[in-house]
């Protein structure tokens, strides 16, 4: 049997969207970091050029066998 | 003649100190209330765990968090299902005499309550539990020992379990004394929340088996004034009784290109019932871009995530969860819940 040695890792994002889906973009945004195992926008707030920046606190899986 | 159902999904955040829902199990009755205004309501856990409490309703369909978020991005199909064989996987770090009383609950459920449990495992060694805090106040943690426990998981479900209820040592007094006490006066966060969610959120993703937690703790001092709220957790010495009963009737877990018939897909969903200020999950973003009404309902809690600030459109916003059992009910009806309102808005607005 494959052996997994996942490790669980805490990540906090900024990332700013254009408007629109909001689901891909986080989705992709937390994929560079691993496999997002939980996560949440926990902060939202527009930049002065108008633009929206989201915070997202996340558990994501690192390392293992998918 | 009575409406057809209207499949309804109600999140009330774990961790992040709702009002309503953020203590023990104390958002059950909102679940009753929109199970009975819907005819079919999918919830998590969390709504419904109260500890040796519990409420039994066959509208309610108890799902974990990470198959709820499938469930609305259309990934997952849920099959209704009874008498799941529940496999018992308990922490190696349980010391015997507590042990011994969450094994007794499961015990008198099966002798009580007439549920099937199936095989037991303790891992080999203790998970160790860490428990932390978000910088938004949400609590979250997970188990320095992963490997053993998803080893746990896959033996039990290769000795037959059809569900998963496991059972974590916490630390007794949450890593935290400060924000416990605050919790048990219902002024705070519950520390253990978030790490629960992480525990089952993996357990859930090993199997594709429902899943759901109970941590082990030692029962605390009298407290005078406890909040009600908070109480369903002082009644004894284990949380498992209620994790057991859901457990036993929740949906199967099936890949939504292979449902069938009678399974429930996220595009039969009415209506979504969510707080006003949490509404950046991965299942109410999903529900919102299917087109899919969401009702947001005043319950303050740690966040402040609103449909102003992501943007979102078409979010109802309602001020209590009696208002929000009354949309999803005209929702069921085809009434527009505008056309409730007074003054009535013109057409065009």
């Amino acid at each position: 049997m494959a052996q997994h040695h996942l490790k669980l890792r805490s990540v906090s994002l900024e990332l700013p969207v254009a408007p629109g889906p909001l689901l891909g973009p986080i989705q992709a945004a937390l994929a560079s970091h691993g496999e997002p195992l939980r996560w949440a926008i926990t902060g939202c707030r527009m930049s002065a050029s108008g633009e929206r920046q989201l915070r997202i606190e996340a558990v994501v899986i690192t390392g293992g066998t998918p | 003649m009575t409406a057809a159902p209207l499949p309804t999904v109600l999140i009330v955040p774990t961790g992040i100190g709702c009002e309503q829902g953020g203590f023990a199990g104390d958002a059950l009755p909102v679940a009753r209330l929109l199970a009975a205004a819907s005819g079919c309501l999918v919830t998590h856990p969390n709504v419904l765990n109260a500890a040796s409490l519990y409420w039994n309703d066959g509208r309610i369909h108890y799902t974990e968090g990470w198959s709820l978020d499938r469930f609305c991005q259309g990934k997952l199909a849920l099959r209704p299902h009874r008498g799941h064989r529940i496999g018992l996987l308990f922490d190696g770090g349980i010391e015997a005499d507590l042990l011994d009383r969450h094994r007794q609950a499961a015990a008198a459920a099966r002798a009580s309550l007439g549920l099937r449990l199936g095989p037991q495992v303790v891992t080999a060694a203790p998970l160790n539990v860490e428990l932390r805090w978000g910088a938004s106040g949400a609590s979250w943690g997970k188990p320095a020992a992963v490997d053993l426990l998803l080893q746990a998981g896959r033996d039990l479900h290769r000795r037959g379990a059809t569900a998963i209820a496991v059972v974590t040592r916490f630390p007794d007094d949450a890593g935290d004394p400060e924000a416990l006490l605050r919790y048990r006066q219902g002024a705070g966060v519950d520390a253990v929340a978030g790490a629960e969610a992480v525990i089952s959120h993996l357990l859930v993703r090993e199997l594709g088996i429902p899943c759901a937690h109970a941590p082990a703790l030692r029962p605390l001092a009298p407290l005078p004034h406890l909040d009600p709220r908070a109480a369903a957790e002082e009644l004894g010495y284990t949380f498992l009784p209620s994790v057991l009963v859901g457990l036993s009737g929740a949906p199967r877990l099936i890949a939504a290109a292979e449902a069938g018939a009678n399974d429930l897909l996220a595009d039969q969903l009415g209506a979504l019932v969510a707080p006003h200020g949490a509404l950046g999950s991965a299942a109410v973003l999903a529900a919102a871009e299917r087109g899919v009404p969401v009702v947001a309902v005043q319950n303050p809690c740690c966040l402040n995530v609103t449909a102003a600030a992501l943007g979102l459109e078409s979010v109802k916003e309602v001020a209590s969860y009696e208002e929000a059992a009354g949309v999803v009910l005209a929702l069921r009806e085809g009434l527009d819940p505008v056309a409730l309102q007074r003054p009535l808005p013109t057409a065009e607005q």
